[in-house]
């Protein structure tokens, strides 16, 4: 059983009370015991001094009715069960036993004799009867003895009641007393004790109340401790709540405040029937303005971009930082689809403002993607998911742009997630395979290498684009193991066709800018060494979304690569930023022309003036020149005559299998030199059909 | 409690009486002796219960003859008799013995009656217990007798009866209570082998509260003996003489003189003559051998 404070301490004091008043009640009932015998012997002593002394004249004359007077007298006395006056012989001449006394009427009762020869013996032991014995005597001749019998009965009885009293008087005392102490208590510390649990538990509520400080005692320096307690608590949940629901950097509610603001508003609106909007919003490029521009200057942004938005819509609606360049807008009460375009659309522009920052004029977009409940889902994860993947989709569509979520995102999503999913065991099935597609000298034209194509063969999709499964690859992480497995084996292949005699010229391996983070000139290293392959036999194409990156880390990376004597390509030049900067800060072998400028070579003047500026560019900074996507003769000629290095495409072989291109490679080497007359003599006779 | 407080209260009264009594007696025989009659009575009782029982009588007496009565109380016997020899009393009540050894100053008027009897005879008792039957069983044995050896009924009447049995006085031994009961008791108390007493002291209330007289026998009892006497001085008057003799004896014929014979603890006073003490006499002479 759990006793409370209150029970012990009543407990405490009345076993404390009990204790002292029983030792009380005994001290006193001992004290008094004493003092009543004491007088029941001083009685005694008084009653046989008085007889002795004025019994010798009666004795003398033998007047023993004066006798019987003396000893009717002494034994009226209270407490006197008996006065006998014996010869010293011991006989009894004169006696009188009160029959009334609680002794005798006792030992009547038992069955004892009250005979008075039987009184006067001796008692043994103790008895409830005190004997007292005084000679009487007469010129000191002993005359006879007077025996006075004190009863202790009525001592007893009396005591019995003094008990009894006492003990009626020490409950009333104690309960007296334990009612105070216990009011006292109650009052002085059990109540304040109390009001601190009742505020604790109200602090455990997360309600802060204070309690009353009554007193300058220990108690209520205790209340003024949990007052101080409370209070920093109180601040410090603030600040946690603070810091648990709001972005530090824009003040605006976070992630999870964001979801529980739309949590809320589902159900307010499940109340009420209305509909209301997610808006997902992330800045287009953003990261390019944190490498270009400082991620101070980035932080400026995204506050600057925060307090925009905020202003941009109504005090209803809710502004929300989920991380990084990520937005989420919540509009409750939305009426139609078209008012949520038009607030998409401010937005929009209210982000896509320029805005001049410590001197500096940015401009940034932002795509916007649109779920409405309870359309597009009926909880907060599936709102946000739809609204995430809408804003991908208007990203992926066109950046800058606002799109509404429709089940097809979802179903695309679908199909990307099972793509996911079949790509992790397309290793293991053998799913994956690696194709060659020859490059060429645009002079010669004389072969050069091949770039390593990767092939997914989906059991059920059959031929699987690279440009579908790489990007989710990239996403997914899965492009580590992916470009590791692409290393190898195209390290076996060129180990193997070079053991069987081959001349297998380079391969250029494509690595994917999430490979570049993972130390991948160490795997590349221990992949030469394992299949023993020169430096000169390998080319890495690098995109220039890899230089995006950590400059330093990927400078190291480069440098590392460099260091084991590869070349490297950057690919897709010109489709990206093709900065500058990037050729001079980086030294690179290979520049890879986009196939799309090579499209409209030679008659597109817009291609031909870009090819000859990327050509002239190679050349200042000498660099060799692939240029991919050659599909016609007058491409390969007008590319030769402007100084491009290398051609890679349709017009001199698609790309093959494994064992195609061993054979390809056979039969070039077998002809040698002919092998390029062959070459030629297909391109010419290509160009005398109008076509490749 | 009540008892004592009575006893008390009575003694007050009767010593302050006596007191009173004393200086008026001497005041009164000193002056006017025609005047003043002096009631002496023989200190058998203490002087306040004397007081207590006779001062209603001296105040009878005071109205029946038109004189004042003083009460004149002693504090021993010798000075009682030292009274009688001094003829300070006008009248006298005493014992039997007392009236023989003073029949030559004084005149016996009248006797007691107690418990209804003009006599009362002397008795000898023993404890059942004790074995003795006959009064010659009584040599070398303690007699414990009331009062002393001027006790007429207690003392010399029991040795009477112990010497015409046969036996001297130096045969047994002789002790003495302070009164008649006390003898009885203390031989019921083991205290001596036989008591001297009256024989109506068996039957006092104090005795039968104090002892079981079943256990006592009567060994021997006397022949009935006249009451203890009144007597007045034999110089007195004879009318005064008659009037206090027909006043004394007129006591239980009427209500008020009933009243004073309770109160002295009497039923009444008859008439008696010297020749009514004979046989007294005879009893004196043989035990104390000489009247």
């Amino acid at each position: 059983m759990r006793l409370g404070l209150s029970a012990k301490f009543t407990v405490t004091v009345l076993v404390i009370l009990i204790c002292t008043m029983a030792a009380n009640t005994l001290y006193f009932l001992g004290t008094s015991t004493r003092l009543h015998e004491q007088q029941l012997l001083e009685r005694g002593r008084a009653l046989g001094r008085l007889v002795s002394l004025i019994s010798p004249e009666a004795i003398l004359g033998f007047d023993f009715l004066l006798l019987n007077d003396y000893t009717r007298e002494v034994s009226s006395q209270p407490d006197v069960a008996y006065g006998a006056i014996l010869t010293p012989q011991g006989v009894p001449i004169s006696y009188h036993v009160d029959t009334n006394d609680p002794y005798v009427r006792k030992r009547a009762r038992e069955g004892g004799s009250v005979e008075i020869t039987e009184l006067i013996k001796k008692p043994e032991g103790v008895e409830d009867l005190i004997r007292l014995d005084y000679p009487i005597t007469h010129n000191n001749v002993l005359l006879g003895h007077f025996l006075v019998g004190i009863s202790r009965e009525s001592l007893q009885s009396q005591l019995r009641r003094q008990v009894v009293i006492q003990a009626v008087v020490m409950g009333a005392i104690v309960l007296f007393l334990s009612a105070a102490i216990y009011g006292a208590f109650r009052f002085n510390v059990l109540f304040p004790i109390r009001r601190l649990i009742a505020a604790s538990r109200e602090v455990g509520r997360g309600r802060f109340t204070a309690v009353e400080v009554r007193t300058a005692d220990e108690l209520g320096q205790l209340a003024q401790s949990f007052n101080a307690m409370a209070q920093e608590v109180k601040e410090e949940q603030a600040k946690l709540h603070r810091q648990a629901n709001f972005d530090a950097l824009t003040g605006l509610p976070n992630r999870m405040m964001a979801f529980d603001r739309i949590n809320l508003e589902i159900h307010r609106a499940r109340r009420t029937g209305q509909r209301f909007a997610v808006l997902f919003i992330d800045l287009d490029n953003f990261k390019s303005v944190n490498d270009t521009l400082g991620h101070a200057f980035g932080d400026e942004l995204l506050a600057a971009i925060g307090a925009k938005l905020q202003e941009s819509l109504r005090e209803a609606d809710t502004v929300a930082r989920l991380g990084g360049d990520e937005f989420l807008i919540l509009v409750p009460e939305v009426v139609s689809e078209v008012e949520i375009e038009r607030i998409a659309e401010r937005l929009l522009q209210s982000v896509s403002e320029a805005r001049d920052l410590n001197g500096r004029k940015v401009v940034i977009h932002c795509s916007v993607g649109i779920a409405i409940y309870p359309d597009n889902g009926e909880s907060v994860e599936t709102l946000m998911a739809n609204a995430d993947n809408a804003m991908y989709q208007a990203k992926a569509a066109q950046e800058g742009s606002a799109i509404f979520f429709t089940e097809e995102m979802n179903i695309r999503l679908r199909e990307r997630m099972q793509m996911e999913q079949d790509l992790n065991g397309a290793i293991e099935l053998g799913q994956l395979a690696l194709h060659f597609q020859p490059i060429v000298d645009t002079a010669g034209p004389r072969h050069r290498g091949a770039e390593a194509l990767l092939r997914w063969h989906h059991p059920e999709r059959g031929q699987v684009s690279p440009a579908d499964f790489i990007p989710l690859a990239e996403t997914t992480g899965q492009i580590v193991g992916i470009g590791d497995w692409v290393l190898e084996q195209a390290c076996r292949c060129w180990r193997t066709w070079h053991d069987a005699g081959v001349n297998p010229g380079f391969l250029a391996i494509n690595v994917s800018r999430i490979q570049f983070r993972k130390r991948f000139s160490k795997r590349l290293a221990e992949l030469m060494a394992a299949y023993r392959i020169p430096a000169h036999a390998l080319e890495f194409e690098i995109t220039e979304s890899v230089l995006l990156d950590d400059h330093h880390q990927v400078a190291e990376e480069l440098g590392s690569l460099r260091a084991l004597g590869v070349k490297l390509a950057l690919d897709d030049f010109g489709t990206g930023y093709s900065s500058l900067s990037y050729l001079k800060r980086f030294r690179f072998d290979v520049l890879k022309i986009d196939r799309s400028f090579v499209a409209g070579l030679p008659t597109n003047p817009d291609d031909v003036s870009l090819v000859k500026a990327i050509l002239a560019m190679a050349k200042g900074l000498d660099l060799r020149v692939l240029a991919e996507g050659v599909e016609h003769h007058a491409q390969l000629e007008f590319l030769a005559a402007q100084g491009c290095d290398f051609a890679q495409g349709y017009l001199i072989a698609r790309p093959m299998s494994e064992d195609a291109y061993r054979a390809y490679l056979t039969n070039r080497q077998a002809n040698g030199d002919a092998s390029n007359l062959a070459v030629i003599h297909q391109m010419r006779a290509a160009k005398g059909r109008g076509q490749l | 409690m009540k008892t004592r407080s009575t006893t008390r209260r009575n003694f007050l009264r009767g010593a302050a009486a006596g007191l009173a009594g004393l200086a008026a007696g001497h005041a009164g025989l000193g002056r006017a002796s025609e005047e003043s009659l002096v009631l002496g009575v023989f200190p058998r009782f203490s002087a306040s219960e004397t007081t207590t029982r006779y001062a209603p009588l001296a105040e009878y007496l005071r109205e029946r003859l038109n004189r004042k009565v003083v009460l004149v109380t002693s504090k021993d016997f010798q000075s009682f008799w030292r009274g009688i020899e001094e003829r300070r009393y006008d009248i006298v009540q005493y014992n039997q013995y007392h009236y023989i050894r003073s029949a030559k100053t004084y005149q016996v008027i009248a006797h007691n009656k107690e418990f209804g009897k003009s006599t009362i005879a002397g008795a000898l008792y023993v404890r059942k217990d004790s074995g003795i039957t006959s009064l010659a069983q009584l040599r070398g044995r303690t007699v414990l007798f009331g009062g002393g050896e001027d006790a007429m009924i207690s003392y010399i009447a029991p040795v009477y009866m112990i010497m015409q049995a046969g036996l001297r006085l130096d045969e047994f031994t002789s002790q003495f209570a302070i009164n008649p009961l006390n003898s009885v008791i203390g031989v019921y108390r083991k205290q001596a082998d036989a008591a001297g007493s009256g024989d109506i002291v068996i039957g006092q209330p104090a005795v039968k509260s104090a002892i079981n007289p079943d256990e006592l026998s009567l060994l021997a009892v006397s022949e009935q003996l006249l009451h203890l006497p009144w007597a007045v001085k034999r110089t007195m008057s004879t009318p005064l003489r008659e009037a206090i003799q027909s006043s004394l004896v007129d006591l239980e014929n009427t209500e008020t003189g009933r009243s004073v014979l309770k109160a002295a603890l009497l039923t009444g006073i008859g008439k008696a003559e010297d020749r009514d003490y004979d046989p007294c006499r005879r009893m004196v002479r043989l035990v104390m051998g000489h009247l």
